[in-house]
């Protein structure tokens, strides 16, 4: 069961993007009120905003994090046409004591002629490498060559993907038989100019990229995508959100050793979900790839899960603004609520947004006997999933409001 | 506004309040659901809110447009538009102060009767009301009326006229002469004040938009579009204004008027209505007839006036308030994004919030951080305990729960791993039970035959019985039974091998069952006690169990039953018990009851009932197969099962494969399915060590199972992990990562140390050196100078430190037991690799607990914060 709590943002315009640091211990936002904020997670849970500053001229539309071998580094992308690399440093004052640091720009990347639209670093095996991509369909791989100094960065590759870029994902495969690759996706409106994710594979041979994949049964406009941590598995999962939620699976053919093209893959859609009902906007996958987050216009967070025949399902929807938290006072209401809204959810449903907010219907445990026992269809699995929200049992429910629960990690829980 | 279409209309200044307004005028209140004040009346607009009706005015027919008077005082005072032109203030509910009453009723009357079209108020003269009428002749179109003139005398003439033709009227209410007539031989069909300057009206004429000024009347500007209906300004950027015609939406900068800055893609029906948000920058709703959808056009970037030749970023998105058809919608004046949205055909509504587009990220701990609009929400998985939660759990938190019990760490009792991985999944109890049997046996064969007999055990029942020779065959009695059998059992070296590998029977030579069926009779597990018992052809001992199982605490009586039918065998071919038996067999739920009628129903060597039976434990199927299968049939059962349990990665068939190839590969689809790379490295830990590890896959696990225990800060446990990786896998063992050189020879201090091991290998060990003729332990092993000396004692490295530091706290005496243990750590050469200043490590330990600044004079370096990830703090440590 997920439970949400607010944080006081205090940006002054919409937030764009939100990005964990490899441990899960700082957090970095930024908003088109053009700045960039770091956050800290505290020993008790709570984040406090470390650092907060003008990074562009523009709205900043993605922050991303470094690998901590490389030092605390941020980069930032923004409707200026600009990415930038930011790092943290020791100030001359003592602004750690006040809980403040401290981050300068190494450098600032303006090779783009539009609106860079999204900024990551590739895996940690293939050094210190970011990539931008932007609205002119040029993706650009930089590579900090010296990982001592990031204010040099030199620009290593431009790929021309021909429409206009908005979101980009590296495969974080770290393993030697799978050579870099990353993900582009488009959000070209135009539904006639074909396929709009590309697979892009590094050739050994030729040091270049080429395009390994063209995802061609995707052709709305995609607004992000996102390459599964791989973990050891022998294939690699994407999930892009267009018009729906989408989940491929891009399983490598066996490669003869002398072919020196790009690797071919056998593409398998495996889950399609069109609950949100309109466009979906963001996806995210955890740390084991063994849970996709999925947000879209129906101001829904959903959470998707597959079980043990890699069927995908939903396993939970919180509503975008968190309201059942701070709109419920105690629990015997909190339960009318749920109950009254299933109801009437079934009735007018608003855009599938009402439907039990906090219902998280229990996985079948995998039985021993029911092994190819009655499994449906994904979509009638839906169906079933949003008919009976009055699952949730009312044991849960005290815990949900007490603030300990909340706050404590389970790993601090076993200590 | 046509008849039937309603419209809505926010009150300006009360947050709760809204008119609809169709044939007549309706006002609501709005609040929560659940408030006291619900009454029976109330409309439910949303899940939360519901509307009650205050107030309806139906004074006014012929309604064309309405538009709400700005100001606080008087409230609810509305301008009405009528279809013969007529502009009347109305108001709705209470109060009926003196300025109010002195307002309401006032009528605005044209020259020539003809359509009003659109009503605006000056946002800050807010006694001006313009109103756009259809054209007449060469008659204006845009009057603008002063609400606060009084009746003119000049004007009583057309009063008088006009007061045949509405009886009812009051003449000194009733107002003929505009303030400003504006915009001759012309229509007007949308009007809006520029929020820049309020002298300054916008008018949507017949062909053109134009902007009058009320200084100077005779002239305006102007430029020539269709797009000239529902024109209104970006409340957020002044000089944005958006207009529309058919489906088309264009947005004009005022800045540069000649053309439109952008035109939104065309929707194939025509438009009804434009609305910028007034909570939000750069977000315009429009709505097109006959449709139930909200189209929303996020214009994110700031509008610049010139030289910037880019295509603003534009996001178009579409909600869905409702299922029926939209009349109109309005946004909410102050609450964030929210918009009340009316049916066209019933005056249905629905409150209803555009929500921002949420971005999201997962952290390392599966909790969920998502962005909506302004605001930060943090989600965190609940912690919820007891066994049924673990089912459900995602493998990241099984993964971190099992880690932090310090699963796969168990060497000698390997089987308890599944204990310390919750003890509730069955794959993993099969493998690790299969562990402990290859143990076993590969301890018990060292210590038999010396030989290198240990590979064999790991290479799996596949290919233990692949290399099977000498099979014997034997037929044996029923015990309990004096009928011969035509049962036939097999025997060989590797089958028996393969069968305590089954974990069927412990060492020795004997097929010794008894041992493994009292363990099942303590488990509890009767009726595969019973099928073992069974089909080591002991009717009688099955029969027993299945007594005990009955007559025990919890039994189930029903095994009575089963022992009762199976003291009934016969292995008379066309008996009514074989006939009974095998077709009702099918019906019992259990399946090893179920494959112990199979067995005793089936031809000798047909067994297919007991060996595909999927629920029946593999280790149960292959130890039967072992005992019953000939030399032709059985290694064609194994590769089969073996195949499928590759392709399932099913971990129970790690029991065939052994921790060879094959077992890499099974493996490799169990991670696929599950991602527990943590199982998957552990697993291929236990082997010999061999070409499984070399595997990449194999290291490939490893090494992502190694990030994931970083990632968790679980640093204490990833170190131990290498440690026991190190022992299994010497390859593995990291080189040593520093050297401290002495500053006068050059050598490295633990050089000389690593040259005499019976120095001990620590330098911190020197201290109890005794012997003259070894080196003194504050020098150099090479050169015999002294080392360089702490920054804080000043004493040469290498001196033992006190165990009580200087600071001298009392608190720190409680922790003296804590302290003496590290004190061999406190002997640590320690330094800061930005100053390169140092010394002992409890001594610099202790400084920077109460300073920040590094001890040495003049050094203002830092030291301590340099390095962020170093001062994060293992999640794992106790």
């Amino acid at each position: 069961m997920f439970v949400a709590r607010s944080i006081a943002a205090d940006h002054k315009d919409l937030i764009h993007d939100v990005s964990y640091d490899f441990h899960g211990r700082r957090m970095a936002t930024c908003s088109s009120d053009q700045s960039v904020k770091v956050w800290d997670k505290t020993e008790n849970g709570e984040w406090h905003c470390t650092a907060s500053w003008k990074t562009h001229s523009g709205s900043v539309w993605r922050v991303t994090w470094a690998h901590p071998e490389f030092g605390q580094v941020l980069a930032s992308c923004s409707f200026d046409r600009t990415a930038a690399v930011w790092e943290e440093i020791v100030g001359e004052s003592n602004d750690k004591q006040r809980g403040l640091s401290h981050w300068i720009k190494r450098t600032t990347l303006v090779d783009s002629r539009t609106s860079v639209t999204d900024v990551k670093f590739a895996p940690k095996h293939m050094g210190l490498m970011l990539t931008t991509c932007s609205a002119d369909g040029v993706v650009r791989i930089y590579e900090a060559p010296d990982v001592m100094n990031l204010s040099q960065w030199s620009l290593q590759h431009e790929i021309s993907c021909k429409l206009s870029c908005s979101c980009i994902s590296w495969n974080p495969s770290s393993s030697r038989a799978h050579p870099p690759m990353f993900a582009v996706g488009s959000d070209d409106n135009n539904v006639s100019c074909g396929g709009k994710v590309q697979i892009y594979e590094y050739n050994e041979n030729t040091r270049k990229y080429s395009k390994a994949e063209t995802l061609m049964t995707v052709t709305d406009a995609v607004h992000d995508i996102a390459f599964a941590p791989n973990l050891g598995r022998s294939f690699h999962v994407l999930a892009i959100a267009t018009k729906d939620v989408r989940i491929f699976k891009l399983v490598p053919m066996r490669k003869e050793s002398t072919s020196t093209g790009p690797t071919m893959f056998e593409v398998q859609i495996v889950a399609q979900f069109d609950n949100h009902n309109s466009q979906v906007w963001r996806v995210s996958w955890n740390i084991t790839s063994t849970l996709l987050a999925s947000s879209g216009d129906d101001g829904c967070v959903r959470l998707w899960k597959a079980n043990y025949m890699d069927n995908w399902k939903c396993t939970g929807i919180l509503k975008g603004d968190g309201s059942p938290l701070t709109g419920l006072s105690g629990q015997p209401t909190a339960m009318s609520t749920m109950m009254g809204s299933s109801v009437q959810t079934s009735q007018n449903a608003i855009n599938g947004m009402s439907a039990g907010r906090y219902f998280f219907p229990p996985l079948e445990p995998p039985t021993v006997g029911t092994r190819y026992g009655h499994l449906l269809p994904p979509s009638s699995l839906i169906e079933h999933c949003e008919a009976e929200p009055v699952q949730p049992q009312p044991l849960a429910l005290p815990h949900r409001l007490s603030s300990k629960t909340l706050l404590s990690l389970p790993e601090a829980e076993g200590q | 506004m046509s008849g039937s279409k309603p419209d809505i209309l926010w009150s300006p200044h009360q947050p709760d309040r809204f008119v609809i307004c169709d044939s007549e005028l309706g006002l609501y209140r709005i609040g929560p659901v659940g408030s006291a004040e619900t009454k029976a009346g109330t409309l439910p607009l949303s899940e939360e809110s519901a509307a009650t009706l205050l107030a309806i005015n139906s004074d006014t027919p012929y309604m064309k447009c309405v538009a709400w008077y700005p100001k606080h005082e008087p409230e609810c005072l509305l301008a009405v538009g009528q279809a013969n032109g007529r502009v009347v203030l109305t108001s709705l509910g209470q109060s009926h102060n003196s300025s109010c009453k002195d307002l309401v009723g006032k009528e605005f009357v044209p020259k020539h009767a003809r359509q009003c079209n659109t009503l605006a108020w000056n946002p800050v003269d807010s006694n001006l009301l313009a109103a756009g009428l259809d054209k007449h002749r060469a008659d204006f179109s845009v009057l603008i009326w002063d609400i606060s003139s009084k009746y003119s005398p000049e004007a009583s003439v057309a009063a008088e006229k006009i007061r045949l033709s509405s009886v009812d009227l009051d003449s000194s209410t009733v107002v003929t002469k505009p303030l400003y007539e504006l915009g001759q031989n012309d229509a007007c069909l949308s009007l809006c004040w520029l929020l820049r300057d309020p002298k300054l009206l916008l008018a949507g004429m017949h062909r053109n938009l134009a902007i009058f000024d009320l200084r100077n009347t005779s002239q305006k500007t102007f430029v020539n579009t269709k797009a000239i209906q529902g024109v209104t300004v970006d409340p957020h950027f002044h000089d944005r204004v958006a207009s529309f015609f058919e489906g088309q939406v264009a947005i004009w900068d005022l800045r540069k008027f000649e053309k439109p800055v952008l035109t939104l893609t065309e929707q194939p029906k025509p438009l009804t209505k434009v609305a910028w948000c007034p909570t939000r920058t750069g977000l315009l709703a429009t709505l097109t007839r006959d449709s139930n959808i909200i189209r929303l056009y996020d214009m994110q970037h700031t509008p610049t006036p010139i030289g910037d030749e880019t295509e603003p970023t534009i996001i178009e998105r579409s909600v869905h308030p409702c299922e029926s058809q939209i009349g109109s919608f309005a946004w909410h004046p102050s609450s964030q994004n929210r918009m009340v949205v009316v049916s066209a055909a019933n005056r249905a509504m629905t409150d209803f919030t555009v929500f921002e587009r949420i971005s999201l990220a997962w952290s390392t701990t599966t909790s969920l951080m998502w962005a909506c609009g302004r605001h930060l929400y943090d989600c965190v998985e609940e912690g919820a305990e007891g066994v049924e939660s673990m089912i459900e759990k995602d493998i990241a938190t099984k993964m971190r729960q099992r880690a932090q019990s310090r699963y796969g760490h168990d060497t000698i009792q390997v089987w308890r791993n599944h204990v310390l991985a919750g003890g509730n999944d069955p794959q993993l109890k099969s493998l690790w039970h299969d562990l402990f049997y290859m143990k076993q046996c590969a301890e018990d064969m060292e210590l038999k035959l010396q030989g290198n007999k240990q590979s064999v055990v790991y290479s799996g029942i596949k290919n233990i019985v692949k290399t099977s020779s000498g099979t014997t065959e034997s037929r044996r009695c029923w015990s309990g039974s004096d009928r011969q059998t035509d049962v036939p059992r097999y025997h060989s070296e590797e089958r028996c091998l393969a069968l305590r590998l089954c974990g069927w029977i412990s060492r020795g030579p004997e097929i010794d069952m008894e041992a493994f069926l009292r363990s099942l009779e303590q488990e509890r597990e009767w009726e595969r006690a019973a099928a073992v018992a069974l089909f080591n052809l002991d009717i009688r001992r099955a029969i027993q169990i299945l007594n005990k199982g009955a007559t025990a605490e919890k039994g189930d009586l029903n095994l009575n039953v089963v022992a009762m039918a199976l003291s009934g065998y016969t292995d008379e071919k066309s008996s009514l018990w074989r006939e009974m038996c095998s077709s009702l067999r099918l019906q019992l739920k259990n399946p090893y009851l179920c494959v112990m009628f199979a067995f005793l129903t089936s031809e000798p060597g047909a067994y297919d009932g007991v060996l595909y039976e999927s629920s029946v434990a593999v280790r149960d199927r292959v130890a039967f197969a072992c005992m019953f299968l000939n030399d032709a049939q059985l290694p064609r059962y194994i590769d089969k099962l073996t195949n499928d349990m590759k392709e399932a990665g099913n971990l129970e068939g790690m029991l065939l494969t052994g921790l060879t190839k094959d077992g890499v590969d099974l493996m490799e689809s169990y991670v696929n399915r599950t991602g527990d790379v943590q199982t998957a490295s552990f697993c291929m830990l236990k082997g010999s060590p061999g070409e499984v590890l070399k595997d990449p896959r194999v290291q490939c696990w490893i090494e992502n199972y190694r990030n994931l225990l970083d990632a968790w800060r679980f640093w204490h446990k990833r170190a131990e992990f290498d440690i026991h990786r190190g022992k299994l896998d010497p390859t593995s063992k990291p080189l040593a990562q520093v050297f401290v050189s002495c500053n006068f020879c050059g050598k490295s201090i633990s050089y000389s140390c690593s040259a005499m091991p019976h120095q001990g290998r620590g330098f911190s060990q020197y201290g109890v050196s005794g012997s003259p003729t070894k080196s003194k332990v504050t020098s150099c092993p090479g050169c015999r100078k002294p080392l360089p000396r702490c920054a804080l004692c000043l004493m040469n490295m290498g001196t033992p430190v006190s165990n009580c530091p200087g600071t001298g706290k009392s608190d720190e005496k409680v922790d003296l037991t804590r302290e003496n243990k590290l004190a061999q750590f406190n002997n640590w050469f320690t330094w800061c690799h930005n100053c390169r200043h140092g010394g002992h490590a409890g001594h610099m330990l202790s400084w920077f607990r109460d300073h920040t600044e590094c001890p040495v004079s003049a050094c203002t370096c830092k030291c301590m914060q340099l390095d962020t990830t170093g001062n994060l703090v293992p999640s794992d440590s106790s």
